[in-house]
């Protein structure tokens, strides 16, 4: 029997670029000339999302927090085959952090309706922190599963699925709702379709601001954000180095051997 | 005509002009300049010698056409006809050191490299500064002397022609050591007979190229590609004659068959969009701006579905769109890896494809073979990959010469011609008479007695 899951999808727009360059003066992005896309990481939970409506039925939602211009990115996830896109953007929620952007983003999902699963991409191409997801299930009060690298079934309100670790693979059952962050195992993302991209010119998206949302603009954006940008820049290339194998334990105690050795601790 | 082994006096004298550690005898070098990339059996040279400067090749010209020693000037050898192949062994001139990309002159949208500069090089170092070299054969190793040389189209002849519409300028070495310099960084060029448009696509035959000047264009800034399943060979065909109809300017128009998907996928093992239907074509369309961009696009796609299209997948960023290319430009790695193969590099002209193609299952069934054809189809350059099925290895040579002869007549029968871009080199030069008759083969002939009165440079090519 298909469940007819209520799927969001969390996506955020990057800059396409496998060098991102910064402005050495003022530590801004260098956006010229850059196009700007679907961060790679969340094709992969996309295409999770699509291909669990294949199975189950269902409706896929993505929200992306960013500015208007954002509204490309809902787009093409909708030319991939998403059902709904849900922009949400304010001028407060600038500045945000993950700790800001990922209770922004949970509230968003909780006034956007039911949903009995949340995928995330793994992290994005700009931030690479890969912390969003796993802080919107603490902010939702629901359960988080990093790493998935397949999912297996949905029955019985329950989710079985893999997750890859360093050494090994696990298999784990939870109950829905719950947030998961997909890696690459899951599946490559599908390309759109002019079919696709012909629905998403039409598609209407919904704009979620403060305003709707009605919280204290102190949580929101830089100003509830606990973690502060000092410097950004480009690391130079190492040279060298020293390559240390072994399994995670051995390479546990080498590392600390080594920090020890340097004086480091 | 007498080619004498290399002796000691020879020897000498070429290691006086390019220096000892540039002669070589080694087996490994020897092995290397005795093939390119056709079946045909190694031709090993007697010597292999590697010039850096065109004052080196000019001496080394002078000096062979003394000694009368045959001479195959060689860039990276991934010809598909044997042009390069030293049939009558003598001097591999191997250009592998001057490989220089030696300006780019922005102000007059042109770059001068040396020959064996290889092409995906020269489109980097362009592109670096939003420039555009577009012949793009697919062969990315290929050196641009070998494209100048094969003029060689690709992937985007369909807009922007071939590698003789970019060519302006060429430093050449005359079989006689003579150094000539033919065209220049000027736009229009009325001055006597083109030199330059002879030398391009001569294989080889009439001079040496040390220097070539390039026409760019400007990069345009925004690309994307469609790939649109269809259900027959022949509506994928119909639907390229209509985007063209429907004044889309599309830059590539690439067909592949289900058996050309599942081979690349099986080599980069790697899955593409849709790997369930009997034909594909690759659009790929660009422009300066994003809202033109998006009316080719849909334009194009729309012409796919109306042709019976089942959809039309869309790879518009960049990583996506490398990905595709790559599908496509893995087809002839891939096929040579799985099969024993030729390939006849057909071109009709672009309303007959569909025709063509048609006919290839007649071709097929008389020589117990299977023709795969990939191709450019907007520019009606068809390659027909012809696979072994079995036989003993007598059979199989017999029904390849037997196959690609019928394919070339067929060809010639729609108005087409014997190769669109790989050159007839050895393996198709018996080919050449049937396409330009007795009086045109004549008057070449009669080119290359003035070029090479002694016949040394690269002899036994292009006709029987």
């Amino acid at each position: 029997m298909s469940v007819g899951l209520n799927i969001v999808i969390c996506i955020k727009q990057v800059p396409e670029t496998t060098e991102v360059e910064f402005d050495k003066e003022t530590g801004r992005l260098k956006r010229e000339g850059v196009a700007a896309v679907i961060n790679p990481f969340d094709e992969y939970a996309i295409e999770t999302g699509l291909r669990l409506r294949e199975k189950h039925g269902g409706r896929v939602k993505v929200i992306s927090m960013g500015p208007p211009a954002a509204e490309q990115a809902l787009r093409d996830a909708i030319a991939m085959g998403c059902d709904e896109g849900i922009l949400v953007s304010d001028r407060v929620f600038g500045g945000a952090d993950t700790w800001a952007t990922s209770l922004t983003l949970a509230k968003s999902i909780q006034l956007s309706g039911a949903h009995d699963i949340i995928i995330c991409g793994l992290k994005t191409t700009d931030g690479d922190t890969g912390q969003t997801g796993p802080e919107m299930a603490e902010h939702l009060g629901e359960p988080c599963i990093s790493y998935v690298s397949q999912i297996i079934d949905v029955k019985d309100r329950k989710i079985t699925l893999k997750r890859s670790l360093d050494d090994g693979v696990e298999t784990l059952e939870a109950p829905l709702p719950l947030i998961i962050t997909v890696s690459k195992d899951v599946g490559q993302p599908r390309l759109a379709t002019l079919r696709g991209r012909l629905a998403a010119k039409k598609a209407v998206i919904n704009t979620i601001t403060n305003k709707e949302m009605g919280m204290n603009p102190k949580e929101l954006g830089l100003d509830g954000s606990y973690t502060r940008v000092t410097k950004i820049f480009t690391p130079e290339p190492h040279a060298g180095g020293e390559v240390i194998e072994g399994t995670p334990d051995q390479l546990a105690d080498a590392i600390y051997a080594k920090l020890k050795e340097t004086k480091i601790i | 005509m007498a080619y004498p082994k290399i002796d000691d006096d020879i020897r000498t004298k070429l290691e006086a002009i390019v220096g000892a550690k540039n002669v070589s005898f080694s087996k490994d070098d020897i092995e290397k300049a005795s093939v390119d990339e056709s079946p045909l059996e190694p031709h090993p040279p007697a010597v292999v010698v590697k010039p850096g400067t065109a004052a080196e090749v000019s001496a080394i010209m002078r000096l062979a056409n003394e000694k009368l020693v045959s001479v195959v000037a060689q860039g990276s050898r991934t010809g598909l006809a044997g042009a390069s192949h030293p049939i009558r062994g003598g001097i591999a001139l191997s250009l592998e050191r001057m490989n220089k990309i030696l300006e780019i002159d922005e102000e007059n949208l042109m770059a001068v490299v040396e020959p064996a500069a290889l092409v995906d090089d020269v489109h980097k170092a362009v592109e670096k500064v939003g420039l555009y070299y577009p012949p793009d054969p697919g062969q990315e190793s290929g050196s641009i002397g070998g494209n100048i040389n094969t003029n060689a189209g690709g992937m985007r002849a369909l807009k922007y022609g071939t590698t003789r519409d970019y060519v302006q300028a060429l430093e050449v070495v005359l079989p006689s050591g003579e150094v000539i310099d033919v065209g220049g960084k000027v736009v229009k060029d009325t001055t006597g007979y083109s030199l330059l448009d002879l030398l391009i696509g001569s294989e080889g035959t009439l001079g040496i190229v040390t220097k070539a000047t390039l026409r760019l264009v400007p990069k345009p800034k925004h690309t994307a590609l469609i790939y649109a399943p269809f259900e027959s060979t022949h509506d994928a065909a119909k639907a390229v004659s209509e985007i063209i109809r429907r004044k889309v300017q599309p830059f590539a128009l690439e067909l592949m068959s289900r058996h050309a998907v599942e081979t690349v996928e099986r080599y980069l093992e790697r899955k593409l969009p849709d790997d369930t239907h009997p034909a594909y074509l690759i659009v790929g369309v660009e422009s300066n701006s994003e809202s033109e961009l998006s009316t080719q696009l849909e334009t194009a796609g729309e012409v796919c579905i109306e042709n019976g299209a089942v959809d039309a997948f869309i790879a518009d960023t960049a990583e996506k769109q490398r990905q595709m290319w790559e599908s496509r430009k893995a087809v002839y790695d891939a096929y040579n890896t799985f099969y024993e193969l030729d390939e006849a590099d057909i071109c009709v002209p672009r309303g007959r494809v569909p025709d063509f193609i048609d006919k290839l299952a007649g071709v097929e069934a008389k020589h117990h073979v299977q023709i795969v054809p990939v191709g450019h189809a907007g520019d009606g350059n068809v390659h027909c990959n012809i696979i072994r099925l079995g036989g003993t290895d007598k059979e199989w040579h017999e029904a390849l010469e037997a196959s690609i002869s019928d394919l070339i007549d067929l060809s010639l029968a729609m108005g087409g011609t014997v190769s669109g871009e790989h050159g007839l080199g050895y393996t198709k030069r018996l080919y050449l008479v049937r396409k330009v008759g007795a009086m045109q083969v004549e008057l070449m002939k009669g080119i290359k007695k003035v070029f090479d009165p002694k016949g040394i440079l690269n002899p036994d090519k292009i006709w029987g």
